[in-house]
């Protein structure tokens, strides 16, 4: 039974996802929230893949995102050039950064690693603050608006194909990591995580394995930053390329959920946006600084009660429930 | 000729600041060297001390200089009682835990920071502020020292001479280099190590905050002031190597020379990232800092 279980639980959650924004009103404020959470769940896994697997932990993953928004929107400003490609190339630029990144940084580890990471995604705020010419600079960008509606130019009437495409998007994600935490790869990056001379004595390349996780973790990223692009139509570089917008954020929704699970992004995500938007909509802009304060003071009680995350906190209620108080 | 004076003016320019970078640092390698976790919510006791300061001056009429040691004081002991309820816990806590429980702790202090004294950018007037001591006067230019960048120097080289005195030449000083050497060692020998990090969280932080408050007359306070230092402040431990207070200073002197030279050929805005670039070039090529000394 419990072969089927968890498949069956996937395909139930996908069928009500994707029949949920039909209740909803198409232009509406809720189904912008599932959108904004989608999009989190999506950076939070391909952060997940890196951050979780192999425990190497990026604060830098910002980079990727900004790369990803800034190349489709620059590129259909430029040459009309449609997001879906320029995405692509995004992901292309994206891959590139992460392998230059990767010479100073893949021997670093915990703190080094957070530490080069933080300052590579630092990097690219300041260029993108002050590269004016191309990026706009401070004042930030607006995707141009076209009147007609296309699947090619990504660009529609309603917010309702942009929720279909995080939908999918997020679906993707998580079969891609699925896959990964299952496989080779999965096994490599975890043995890296408990002990990497160990894992380096017993055969695995290291570096290779860090490599692949990580290329493949920005080109996710990248693609999620054009997707976001084409839903929000304007963005600065201290959104897209920002510690606490996206950086932190993305690795937040991974540890609050549960670091390096499937599950852990979805519910961290499920948690973390709809209670910033109703923190939002409830102090409104008056009390600025509210949801980041909130974030700041979640992160430090989730770990010091538990820093594996939601999924640990369940698995150990549920213990507490079949096993009727018995020993774990 | 020309370029001489400039090139004297950006000298003094930039240890006078990296006197100060040094300062700042000094907390932060503490924390590292006693504790062996990485405060990413380090910069957010400048801001701290820098508040302090300026509610020092605008309703008591203290001065920055003086108001630095009520901001020394005041986050010392909130330091310790930090270190006691959040950092204890984890310490010898997964890596994944420690960054992101001091990361929480950055958003929870700078947005609490916004949430209490708003997004206003706080400046005091001081006497001295506007004046400077010429010390070399000539057809080619001016050499000058800005009386308020040189207070805050001397003030930082007192703190810094002053740490390193506890550190060296008192019984406490060794207790906590003791702590930091071997916890467990130092238990057996009957040093009360829970102490020791409360202590050294309390100075480390203090220290920072010290060096905040010092600089206010020439840099405005606001609550996200920290994030301009964040980087700064870790490229100068780096520098000097993690956990080093020597290294720390060396590091903050090298930073603060790096950041006035490269003013001179780079636009300003550009400023940082060659900063950011230094950074992640040491930490590939030498995490252990360029003044390490080898161990055995």
């Amino acid at each position: 039974m419990t072969r089927f279980f968890y498949p069956s639980l996937a395909v139930v959650a996908v069928t009500v996802m994707s029949l949920l924004p039909l209740t909803l009103d198409p232009q509406g404020y809720e189904i912008r929230i599932l959108c904004i959470a989608m999009l989190f769940a999506a950076l939070g896994q391909a952060w997940n893949i890196v951050g979780g697997l192999a425990n190497q932990i990026s604060l830098g993953h910002a980079a990727y995102f900004g790369i990803g928004a800034y190349t489709s929107t620059i590129l259909l400003r430029l040459f009309s050039l449609s997001p879906w490609l320029g995405g692509i190339l995004g992901m292309v630029l994206a891959v590139l950064f992460a392998l230059l990144l990767s010479v100073p940084t893949v021997r670093l580890k915990g703190h080094y690693f957070a530490l080069a990471t933080l300052g590579a995604g630092e990097a690219m705020r300041v260029i993108a603050n002050s590269w004016a010419s191309v990026t706009g600079g401070p004042v930030g960008i607006s995707v141009p608006y076209s009147r007609e509606s296309s699947l090619w130019m990504m660009q529609f009437p309603t917010v309702l194909p942009n929720y279909y495409l995080f939908l999918i998007a997020l679906v993707i994600i998580c079969l891609v990591f699925w896959k990964i935490q299952t496989g080779a790869l999965g096994f490599r990056l975890r043995a890296i995580k408990e002990n990497e001379q160990a894992a380096e004595v017993i055969g695995v390349d290291t570096y290779r394995a860090k490599l692949i996780a990580s290329t493949v973790s920005a080109a996710i990223t990248a693609f999620m930053g054009t997707l976001y692009a084409q839903f929000q139509f304007f963005f600065d570089p201290d959104t897209v390329f920002g510690v606490a917008t996206i950086s932190v954020k993305m690795a937040l929704i991974a540890i609050l959920g549960g670091v390096g699970t499937l599950l852990g992004p979805l519910l961290g995500a499920a948690f973390i946006i709809p209670m910033e938007e109703f923190a939002n909509s409830y102090f409104g802009a008056s009390v600025a600084g509210l949801s980041q304060f909130a974030y700041g003071v979640i992160l430090v009680v989730i770990i010091l009660i538990n820093p594996r995350g939601l999924v640990a906190l369940i698995g150990q209620i549920k213990n507490r429930i079949f096993s009727k108080g018995g020993s774990q | 000729m020309q370029s001489i004076t400039t090139f004297f003016q950006t000298l003094i320019d930039g240890v006078l600041i990296g006197g100060v970078y040094a300062v700042i640092s000094i907390g932060l390698s503490l924390v590292f060297g006693v504790m062996h976790i990485v405060n990413f919510a380090h910069a957010e006791f400048l801001m701290l001390g820098m508040f302090i300061a300026w509610f020092a001056w605008a309703y008591a009429g203290i001065d920055p200089m003086l108001g630095a040691f009520i901001a020394l004081i005041i986050t010392f002991f909130i330091g310790m009682g930090m270190q006691r309820v959040l950092i204890k816990p984890i310490i010898g806590a997964p890596q994944v835990a420690q960054i992101f429980l001091t990361v929480g702790l950055l958003f929870a202090m700078e947005n609490g920071a916004l949430l209490l004294f708003g997004a206003d950018f706080r400046s005091v007037s001081t006497s001295y502020q506007t004046q400077a001591l010429t010390l070399f006067s000539g057809e080619s230019g001016r050499i000058l020292v800005p009386l308020d960048k040189l207070y805050a120097f001397l003030m930082a080289l007192l703190s810094g001479a002053s740490l390193w005195f506890f550190l060296n030449r008192t019984s406490w000083g060794r207790a906590m280099r003791a702590t930091s050497q071997d916890p467990m060692a130092a238990k057996l020998m009957g040093i009360n190590t829970d102490k020791m990090y409360m202590i050294a969280f309390g100075l480390g932080v203090g220290t920072t905050a010290f060096g905040g408050a010092v600089i206010l007359p020439y840099i405005t306070a606001s609550p996200t002031v920290g994030s301009q230092f964040v980087v700064l402040m870790f490229t100068a431990v780096v520098l000097g190597g993690l956990g080093s207070v020597a290294g720390a200073v060396v590091g903050g002197i090298m930073v603060g020379l790096i950041q006035s030279f490269s003013a001179l050929i780079l636009p300003i805005q550009l400023q940082n990232l060659t900063l950011f670039v230094i950074f992640i070039l040491v930490l590939a090529l030498k995490p252990e800092g360029l003044t390490a000394r080898r161990r055995s």
